[in-house]
């Protein structure tokens, strides 16, 4: 018997549908994912599961939970069910804890006031909770001393509290690396076991291929394919599937090197970089020649995108030389950066600064719309502000804006971390288009390995910092490489 | 400690900003300083050429201002605040006498504030944009408006003359607290509802709110546990600040009402130009601040374990 | 990315409640200025046998307990305190706008200093230095000016320094500089922005907080000297004779009181 069943859902937005009716059922021990990009609706579908939609949509449909059914329109009666029936593991959960309240007590609460425990039972199975997922020790903790992983778990272990069989995850995997990627699939599935119910909703490729189960393939509000993982995986049945799938960094076919490699632009020598009292990373040398991509990747915290600072010349070096190429202007070395918004001017349109930039650099006005053309993007977005433009189409205009200055370097800081994959795909070819035909020297930091691997001529894997044996491999690894 | 360090130098910094200001009020002072404040210290019937020439030579009066300046400091550092011009009381024993008077009215004003305003912003702020909101924005917006004096002017002719219920003036009984304390809490709880009601909307937005929901608790039990500690720290951070709009209110209310306290003084001593009292009271109103504020940061340490580190 | 579509629904420039505060204070202002023009009269003349007499057409609020006219009283104090709050908040900002920025973009010892002293005077209350100052400088009208624009500016200060800190260190700002954009371009196209809505806050709540400083201070009888017509001090006068001549009390306390609410709904709400 299913654990939870769903007929014909929508959700609408006054005239407007977000969601054309989908159905589904999660049975016990098989996962379901549900699949898509931003926009497709997979976020409303679970809302809409959990009758948690934001004010002002409707929704419209079945829902069976157990041997309840309720109506998607009245979200109210879903109240109940949280908790107890259904937990929902939240996105970024290190900020879903109460910054103010101890671990395990925010497991605790929820034995005692939605299963009844009393306090000292409910105290007594918050700790073995913990213990169960090797957190035995963080139960005094406060939310700010967590490691996202371990975050993660306190977030599990408290949704689950009031005793739910059925667990919703909204995007677990959101800003985490591969190996921490990894590491949440198989703890949502050993947490669900042979009698729980799973639903996982994301837009990351290699999370769905990992839980398996059975797949929804949702865009924009419509059910595009379903059917087992495996075997949408193994053959997609649409095209938008496989266009998906083409635009996973793993598929990706690698770019071709370059045959002629420029005169080095940037090179640095022995570098090491500190924050704060703690050593980034230290013993790195590279050089970055003229129609190159040189790729830079490694975990959160590892310094990659300081790396790229400090080439700039906008944060000082701890140790060690950089030089830049003699002959270039001083301007350029540009950057891309990871959230397009926040790098222009927010309240100036952005044709405006554009041509500010035009004219600073003494280029034709022309030249922005020539620009504009061969990078695909639409002449109307010009009298947008930067918060009325797509992710997407707004770096695409960062890009442009680096251009028009004729740069000799461009480092792109996780300038595609934020954007859908189909999207990713087109920036990232972009991006490295430059290095191809205007010789450009490129240097991408991402923590996305497969990316990394596709599309670049030499690549410097940083690892955890902290650790001189690592620190030591850098040397190595990066030396190799010049 | 770093906290602790600021607070200091910020202690330091008012003593000399409070020093320097009533140095040059000295200086300012029409006839014979020297005179005025010998006369303070050995009192009008005793006071003669000499003396003054004595508190002449000893704070360099008509001397270079540096050197001057420096003595006067110095006499400060070491909490020499000397005698009034008026009464020829030692300054410290009049603002002991008197601050007494304005604590007790100042924390009624506070408790009283806390009872009217931040129920209120807590409410609003559950549900924003709601009818209550909407209200407490047009109520808090038009008491804001309301300077002190206005207010008190207001509840005298209301409530003392008008309905005769309240005593308009006089201290020593506890009814004597109602009209003055009212008038200062009336202003408080209008900025108080409306933090606490912007905090809680922030906080009922957070995705650790709605977190506690799903976990199946009850709004109430939310409120209860995830509300009312989050929306204390920036509540409790604001009293800080406030502590200053509580004092000009002191000042202004003391005077209109009569009650013998602090701010009623200094207006006295501003008045007749009675330059170690004016010192001395500043002094404790600054210091007082930074007291009250030093106090807080330890709370909110307390409160919050991302400040603690 | 999806969030994009929702930003982009901004405040409109003039709110319901700006635009009534607006209109508060313009129809303040237009009594002050075009009413003696209409109704032309002495401030201080006095006319014993007038003491606190009902309105007339030379006196269209009454007299008050010297047989003065209230309404040119009422003007006249109009034209007093906003001029001397305006002109303390013209300089305060003006003061707080360039050493923020000052302080936000040199950092260091400058930096710290003038944090230093902004911060030892946001201990004291501000009506306590306007005291101080007043006792000092010759000239009532000159004292409120000078002890005003002491207390109004570290609010400028503090604003425009945060804010400057925090656009300096954004992303778009070392964007521009990465392309060659100099410090007059940083501040007219980064800075400016995202100050002036601040500054126009700032100097709502300031001219408040100034008026109500001069006709508090009159009000106990500390700030402006009799006979000069001030709000504060009219109302002092006024209130021993309320129940004689209610309408000669009341005309200064709903004048007072319907400007500030307009420059507090003007200053809207001092969070966005």
């Amino acid at each position: 018997m299913s654990l939870l069943k769903a007929e014909d859902i929508t959700v609408r937005d006054g005239a407007t549908t977000l969601l054309s009716p989908v159905s589904l059922h999660l049975d016990p021990g098989e996962p379901l994912v549900i699949l898509g990009e931003t926009g497709s609706g997979k976020s409303l579908l679970a809302q809409a599961l959990m009758g948690m939609l934001p004010e002002g949509l409707e929704a419209k449909g079945r829902v069976a939970i157990g041997d309840r059914v309720l109506n998607a329109g009245t979200p109210d009666r879903f109240r109940g069910l949280w908790g107890c029936e259904i937990g929902v593991l939240p996105q970024e959960p290190w900020l879903s804890l109460d910054p103010l309240m101890r671990a395990e007590t925010q497991i605790a609460e929820a034995h005692r006031l939605v299963r009844g425990l009393s306090p000292r039972v409910a105290r007594a199975r918050a700790a073995s909770d913990l213990s169960e997922l090797g957190l035995a020790e963080a139960g005094s903790r406060f939310p700010h001393q967590l490691s996202g992983g371990m975050a993660q778990r306190v977030a599990i272990a408290a949704a689950r509290a009031g005793g739910a069989r059925i667990v919703i995850a909204d995007e677990p995997t959101k800003g985490l690396d591969a190996a921490r990627r990894d590491e949440v699939a198989d703890l949502l599935l050993s947490e669900m076991g042979q009698a729980g119910g799973l639903l996982i909703i994301t837009h990351d490729l290699s999370l769905a291929r990992r839980i398996g189960g059975r797949l929804i393939v949702l865009r924009a509000g419509e059910v595009v394919e379903s059917g087992t993982t495996r075997d949408i995986f193994a053959a997609p049945g649409q095209a938008y599937t496989r266009e998906l799938f083409a635009a996973d960094p793993e598929s990706w076919s690698p770019r071709p090197s370059a045959a002629h490699p420029g005169p080095a632009v940037v090179s640095a020598e022995d570098l090491a970089l500190v924050r704060g009292q703690r050593t980034l990373f230290q013993g790195v040398s590279l050089e970055i020649a003229a129609g190159q991509v040189f790729g830079v990747t490694g975990p959160s915290g590892c310094g990659k995108s300081s790396l790229g600072d400090a080439i700039l010349g906008l944060i000082p070096p701890a140790h060690g030389r950089i030089r830049r190429q003699g002959g270039a202007h001083p301007f350029a070395f540009q950057k891309l950066y990871q959230d397009p918004v926040a790098a222009f001017p927010r309240k100036r349109r952005i044709g405006e600064a554009l041509a500010d930039v035009a004219t600073m650099a003494g280029c034709a006005a022309r030249e922005v719309d020539v620009l504009m053309e061969g990078l695909g993007l639409d002449p109307k977005l010009l009298r947008r502000r930067p918060g009325a433009v797509s992710g997407g189409e707004l770096q695409r205009l960062s890009l442009l804006r680096v251009l028009l200055r004729k740069p000799a370097f461009i480092f792109a800081d996780e300038p595609t971390s934020r954007l859908d994959p189909i999207t990713q795909a087109s920036v990232i070819r972009l991006v490295t288009g430059a290095a191809d035909t205007d010789g450009i020297a490129v240097m991408i930091v991402s923590h996305d390995q497969a990316l990394i691997r596709n599309t670049a001529d030499s690549v410097l894997s940083l690892s955890e910092p902290g650790n001189e044996d690592n620190a030591l491999r850098h040397r190595r690894r990066a030396s190799s490489l010049t | 400690m770093k906290l602790i360090a600021s607070r200091l130098v910020q202690a330091v910094m008012v003593a000399i900003l409070i020093g320097t200001a009533t140095f040059i009020m000295m200086r300012s002072l029409p006839g014979d300083a020297a005179w005025r404040i010998a006369a303070g210290r050995y009192g009008y019937d005793n006071v003669d050429a000499a003396a003054a020439d004595t508190v002449r030579a000893e704070l360099g009066i008509d001397g270079p201002a540096l050197p001057a300046l420096l003595q006067w400091l110095s006499d400060l550092a070491r909490f020499d605040f000397g005698n009034s011009l008026v009464s020829g009381q030692p300054v410290m024993d009049e603002i002991v006498h008197q601050l007494g008077a304005s604590a007790s009215l100042a924390l009624v004003a506070l408790l009283l504030s806390l009872v009217i305003g931040p129920p209120f912003g807590i409410l609003a702020g559950l549900r924003p944009g709601g009818m209550l909101d909407r209200v407490l924005l047009v109520a808090s917006t038009g008491v804001k408006a309301v300077p002190q004096f206005l207010m008190a002017l207001v509840l005298i002719v209301l409530l003392a003359v008008h309905l005769r219920w309240l005593p308009a003036a006089g201290h020593g009984e506890l009814r004597h607290f109602i009209l003055p304390g009212l008038t200062l809490a009336l202003g408080l709880a209008a900025v108080n509802a409306r933090i606490t009601r912007d905090a809680m909307a922030r906080i009922a937005d957070m995705p650790f709110w709605r977190f506690a929901q799903w976990k199946g608790l009850s709004e109430r039990q939310t409120l209860v546990r995830h509300g009312l500690r989050n929306v204390s720290v920036p509540l409790i951070t604001y009293l800080g600040l406030q502590f200053v709009t509580l004092v000009e209110g002191v000042i202004i209310v003391e005077s209109i009402f009569g009650w013998p306290g602090i701010g009623h003084a200094l207006v006295h001593a501003i008045f007749s130009r009675d330059v170690p009292m004016v010192q001395g009271t500043a002094l404790v109103l600054g210091l007082g601040f930074v007291i009250v504020n030093s106090a807080i940061d330890l709370a909110v340490r307390r409160l919050d374990p991302r400040v603690a580190g | 990315m999806s969030s994009i579509d929702f930003q982009t629904t901004r405040r409109l420039p003039l709110s319901p409640m700006r635009a009534i505060g607006t209109g508060l204070i313009t129809l303040v202002a237009a009594l002050s200025l075009l009413g003696p023009l209409i109704v032309p009269g002495d401030p201080l003349a006095q006319s014993l046998i007038k003491a606190l007499a009902g309105p007339e057409t030379g006196a269209p609020l009454g007299y008050d307990h010297l047989g003065r006219s209230v309404f040119h009283r009422l003007a006249d104090a109009l034209r007093l305190s906003p001029v001397i709050a305006l002109a303390a908040v013209a300089t305060a900002g003006a003061a707080g706008l360039i050493l923020g920025t000052l302080s936000a973009a040199k950092g260091g010892w400058i930096d710290r200093i003038f944090v230093m002293l902004a911060d030892a005077l946001l201990a004291l209350p501000g009506l306590l230095l306007v005291l101080i100052v007043l006792a000092m400088v010759p000239g009532t009208a000159l004292g409120f000016w000078a002890g005003l624009s002491l207390v109004l500016w570290v609010e400028f200060f503090r604003l425009t320094r945060a804010a400057t800190r925090e656009t300096l260190a954004s992303p778009a700002v070392q964007a521009s500089r990465l392309l060659g954009f100099g410090p007059v371009y940083l501040f007219r196209i980064h800075i400016w922005p995202e100050i002036a809505p601040m500054m126009l806050t700032a100097a709502a709540f300031g001219t408040a907080t100034a008026i109500m400083a001069i006709a508090a201070l009159g009000f106990v009888h500390v700030g402006m000297r009799a006979p000069t017509p001030e709000l504060g001090l009219m109302m002092v006068e006024l209130l021993p004779y309320w129940r004689e001549a209610p309408v000669a009390l009341l005309s200064p306390v709903v004048v007072t009181f319907a400007l500030l609410l307009g420059l507090t709904l003007l200053a809207g709400s001092r969070e966005t």
